[in-house]
């Protein structure tokens, strides 16, 4: 997936010289390729994340295409007034480079864990959220972004996960929702976005579910949530980062609207993580881990009412 | 890269006399009933200057593609600017007089959406950034474009102009002047009681900046001061500290910081406009 990444960008890159990339001092070997390919279209702002959007925003009034790199903890977290006034109140050609996003940095702590960044970025008018599954998904999302010529923030996360699709997807529709699983109608439908959508897809071999994948959260198109609400008893969502402001609230938003669902919204549940440990141990604590979704799921399965809260009761 | 330094504007240019935009500043902060006369008061001329004898605008247009940039960072100010845009008649005078008025498109801080403005700043910290973008931009495209940031001095708290300045530094980016309108006062007091600047020459000078002082009310000065900048220290980018008195123009508001805050009424706009001394001055 990081491959795929870095492939995308340098031919991004070599095709379009206005193509920059922005990084504040990070992404050590991943930029290797484009350090080599594109030398004179690197440039290394130092940690200095806040003048570095500013400055990218400077740079597309010039027509340049900056692609701006940093921890999503940093980009777009460190630096959402940044991207709100500078670039996406003018609109501007700028994409946003969020890697490591939710819990990649396991043993760091809370500064660098980010799952907050896509509540964040939903809400600033204009800004497109992407949040790619696996290489296919990655390259077609820079594609996109690069086309959309608008403000993105990209959102990258767990990135060795494995394919969730079975070859290159030529063109990702806007808002489109990519079925990657066919499952029962009279069970509830896994909608899922980045790491989590292998997770799902896992699951839903066991459960005989519907999978969708979200490589596009913004903006998510209405009718294709209908569709998965038409096609299945409920809905599931699965994302690492908090049920409060992203995929799950995106679902939701349009299902309390157009097609009233019950929508269990599985993700952060509004806490910091408490300890450290391996990525796999950090999804146990945060019940993001597949034993602790299928339970949820079973319990959502048995329940009549809502069995999820904005905020975690234990 | 070429350094352009434009000739000096024809001095019978009677267009951006200081007093007569100091008018129109005061009678849109009446119109609007508004505050940051202060701010707005301590930057006029300098931006007289630029405007008259350095600014480019192709056409005269205010989004020309080949204009020089005037960011103000120091969003603040921005009736000043206004003024300046009426000038140049990129404003009328029904825009003077419906400042503020509902469904209006000038705004209480520059909005990057009005032609004439390039950022939208009032948020401090922000200007300096995109300029240096837009500076660095320019000189990768190879041009002698010229890009020109006002910040206030209460505005050197925020961090992201000081990153921007080790960037400006170490990239070389000699087409940028960093303009500080060292008026001595930030919102809550002087900025020596709030938060001390130090020797700001010694402090962009240590950050690999060609640095000048100038009393920022003194046209000429200010003039020779850019031109100077413009034609020395090559590969460094500019500052200029200009020392302003906050409320310049009006005795009663010179150095008071309640004209950061104060409204007008009809008792003190009179006063104010009287002040100015406008017999010398075409209205």
């Amino acid at each position: 997936m990081r491959e795929a990444f870095s492939n995308a960008l340098v031919r991004l890159a070599l095709a379009d010289p206005k193509v920059l990339l922005l990084t504040g001092d990070h992404g050590y070997a991943l930029f290797d390729g484009f350090r080599k390919h594109c030398p004179d279209q690197y440039i290394n702002a130092g940690i200095a994340e806040q003048n570095m959007v500013g400055m990218a925003a400077g740079l597309a009034r010039m027509g340049f295409r900056p692609f701006v790199y940093g921890l999503a903890a940093f980009v777009p977290v460190r630096t959402v007034e940044q991207i709100k006034l500078d670039v996406a109140h003018d609109n501007l050609p700028v994409v946003l480079l969020g890697d490591g996003a939710g819990f990649v940095y396991s043993h760091l702590g809370t500064s660098h864990q980010s799952t907050e960044d896509i509540a964040c970025t939903r809400a600033i008018p204009g800004l497109q959220v992407l949040s790619p599954a696996d290489r296919f998904e990655m390259t077609a999302c820079m594609y996109y972004a690069y086309k959309a010529k608008a403000p993105v923030y990209l959102r990258m996360g767990k990135s060795d996960r494995g394919d969730v699709h079975s070859g290159s997807i030529e063109s990702l529709i806007s808002g489109g929702l990519l079925k990657v699983r066919n499952g029962r109608a009279d069970l509830p439908g896994l909608i899922a976005t980045g790491s989590m959508v292998r997770t799902a897809i896992d699951l839903a071999k066991v459960l005989e579910l519907s999978v969708w994948s979200a490589p596009i959260l913004k903006p998510l198109l209405p009718a294709d949530v209908c569709t998965a609400a038409n096609e299945t008893n409920s809905l599931v969502t699965i994302e690492e980062h908090s049920v409060l402001g992203g995929l799950g609230a995106a679902v939701a938003e349009v299902t309390s609207e157009k097609q009233p669902t019950r929508v269990l919204r599985l993700g952060v549940r509004d806490r910091f993580s408490e300890h450290c440990g391996t990525y796999d141990y950090l999804l146990r604590e945060h019940g993001l881990d597949i034993d602790s979704i299928y339970e949820r799921i079973m319990m959502f399965c048995n329940s009549t009412e809502s069995s999820t809260a904005a905020v975690d009761p234990r | 890269m070429t350094t352009h330094v434009p000739s000096c504007a024809s001095s019978i240019d009677n267009r951006f006399a200081p007093a007569r935009m100091r008018r129109t500043v005061l009678e849109m902060a009446y119109a609007g009933s508004t505050v940051h006369i202060g701010c707005a008061f301590s930057i006029i001329e300098l931006l007289t200057v630029l405007y008259r004898n350095h600014l480019r605008y192709p056409g005269n247009d205010p989004r020309a593609e080949g204009r020089d940039y005037l960011i103000l960072s120091k969003g603040h100010g921005v009736m000043a600017q206004y003024a300046c845009m009426h000038e140049m008649g990129w404003l009328n005078d029904s825009h003077i007089q419906g400042y503020f008025a509902d469904g209006s498109d000038l705004k209480g801080l520059s909005d990057s959406r009005v032609p004439g403005l390039e950022v939208t700043s009032g948020s401090l910290g922000h200007g300096f950034s995109v300029g240096v973008g837009i500076a660095m931009g320019l000189q990768r495209k190879a041009t002698d474009r010229k890009v020109y940031v006002i910040v206030g001095d209460g505005e050197l708290n925020e961090g992201p102009i000081w990153e921007g300045t080790l960037v400006a530094a170490h990239h070389k980016i000699d087409n940028l002047m960093l303009i500080v309108d060292k008026n001595g006062f930030q919102a809550m007091g002087t900025t020596d009681d709030v938060l001390a600047l130090g020797d700001l020459s010694a402090k962009f000078n240590s950050f690999g900046f060609e640095t000048l002082e100038v009393d920022g009310h003194d046209e000429a000065a200010v003039d020779a001061a850019i031109r100077h900048l413009w034609t020395n220290g090559m590969g460094k980018p500019k500052a200029l500290i200009a020392q302003t008195v906050k409320g310049k123009g009006v005795p009663f508001m010179e150095s008071d910081n309640r004209w950061h805050y104060t409204r007008l009424n009809a008792q003190t706009f009179a006063e104010a406009i009287d002040a100015l001394g406008l017999a010398e001055v075409a209205k």
